[in-house]
């Protein structure tokens, strides 16, 4: 549950935001969390829900997550493939089994809605 | 600013000049694009920095509970703990027992007790850090070696400032863990297969393990051993030595 840790840093960045842009009450977090980036969507919900409730600032921010998909390349042929997160076993186009994951590793705070 | 040694987290300036459109009349939309694990890296580059300066290699041990990384240690400096000083900063949830077992070698080490959290971080290291210095032999040691909390989930996302992970799986565990656990072996430079003393009475075909990860992550270095019965120990301890000495050379 390190996603607990990860959404109290995330609090932090919006108060911090917060102060810089003179508002006191945020509507809307916009999260990217790439499916491999170690971050279970569900816990980082739970956890933005128990620590945004005692938290005047944010208590009744809604969070929207973009889950973006990774793409597997072929060491051997190039070829691109793009899953939801699950490795396929091999490439579409050579059969190759040695394929690289490129990017899906981010937890990006990407946009922040306040007043 | 640290109080113990005066280093100063690495910090680059951000460009705030947001990107600002009005949703409704009061409200301000702000586009940030900032990654969440922006504060943890920029201190463990800050330590890694630092650990370099002090020409230290620092080693991150990552598992599950109990795949025997504590009894690495003993043995690790059973064996050549007379010729490369070790410190250890122990991770665990709770208990002083890994620090009490390693400081009974007579080596310098500290307990990081978490509390409850699941993975050791960048600033957790650094104070850890200082704190080893205080131990007696903590400010003279040529190998940092940290074992992170039994866990083979969360620690993989923490960058502490290490210059190699360490990924154990004990043959007990069974061979799928790569496949399971992605993460920690995509994230790692070595992979251990320990407790390999075992082999005769579990169903663990080394082939399989050593597969499965280098199709996660080719690059990984992969050795095999049992730290108990000392076979196949040397490779791992050579791989140490090569790492202090290529250190003191740079």
């Amino acid at each position: 549950m390190h996603e607990m840790s990860l959404v109290q840093g995330l609090l932090q960045q919006l108060h911090d935001l917060a102060g810089q842009h003179n508002t006191s009450r945020v509507l809307k977090v916009t999260m990217v969390i790439g499916p491999l980036s170690g971050v279970v969507v569900d816990s980082f919900k739970f956890g933005f829900d128990i620590l945004t409730k005692q938290d005047a600032l944010v208590k009744d921010a809604e969070l929207e997550i973009v889950i973006p998909e990774v793409g597997y390349r072929c060491s051997n042929c190039q070829n691109l493939q793009k899953t939801a997160g699950e490795r396929p076993r091999q490439c579409t186009a050579c059969g190759d089994t040695l394929l690289i994951a490129e990017e899906g590793n981010d937890l990006i705070l990407q946009q922040v809605e306040m007043e | 600013m640290c109080d113990a040694c005066g280093c100063q987290p690495l910090t680059h300036d951000h460009d705030h000049g947001h990107e600002h459109s009005h949703a409704h009349d009061d409200s301000v939309v702000v586009d940030i694009n900032r990654s969440l694990f922006e504060a943890n890296d920029a201190m463990a580059r800050s330590n890694r920095v630092h650990f370099d300066e002090q020409r230290l290699v620092v080693l991150n041990l990552i598992s599950s509970p109990g795949s025997g990384k504590t009894t690495l240690l003993e043995h690790t400096i059973d064996r050549i703990g007379g010729e490369i000083k070790i410190g250890v900063i122990e991770g665990d949830i709770e208990t002083e027992r890994d620090a009490e077992r390693i400081r009974a070698k007579g080596v310098p080490a500290i307990q990081l007790t978490t509390g409850g959290a699941c993975h050791l971080d960048a600033s957790m290291i650094h104070r850890g850090y200082h704190q080893l210095q205080n131990e007696p032999g903590g400010d003279a040691i040529d190998l940092l070696v940290i074992e992170n909390v039994g866990n083979l989930v969360c620690p993989a996302t923490f960058d502490l400032g290490e210059h190699q992970r360490v990924v154990l799986v004990s043959v007990p565990e069974g061979p799928d863990k790569p496949a399971k656990y992605p993460k920690a072996f995509t994230s790692s430079q070595l992979f251990l297969i320990t407790k390999t003393d075992l082999l005769p009475y579990f169903d663990f075909e080394v082939a399989e393990a050593r597969k499965e990860a280098l199709s996660l992550n080719p690059s990984l270095q992969v050795m095999d051993f049992s730290a108990t019965t000392g076979e196949g120990f040397d490779v791992w301890l050579d791989y140490l030595r090569e790492l202090v000495r290529e250190k003191k050379a740079a």
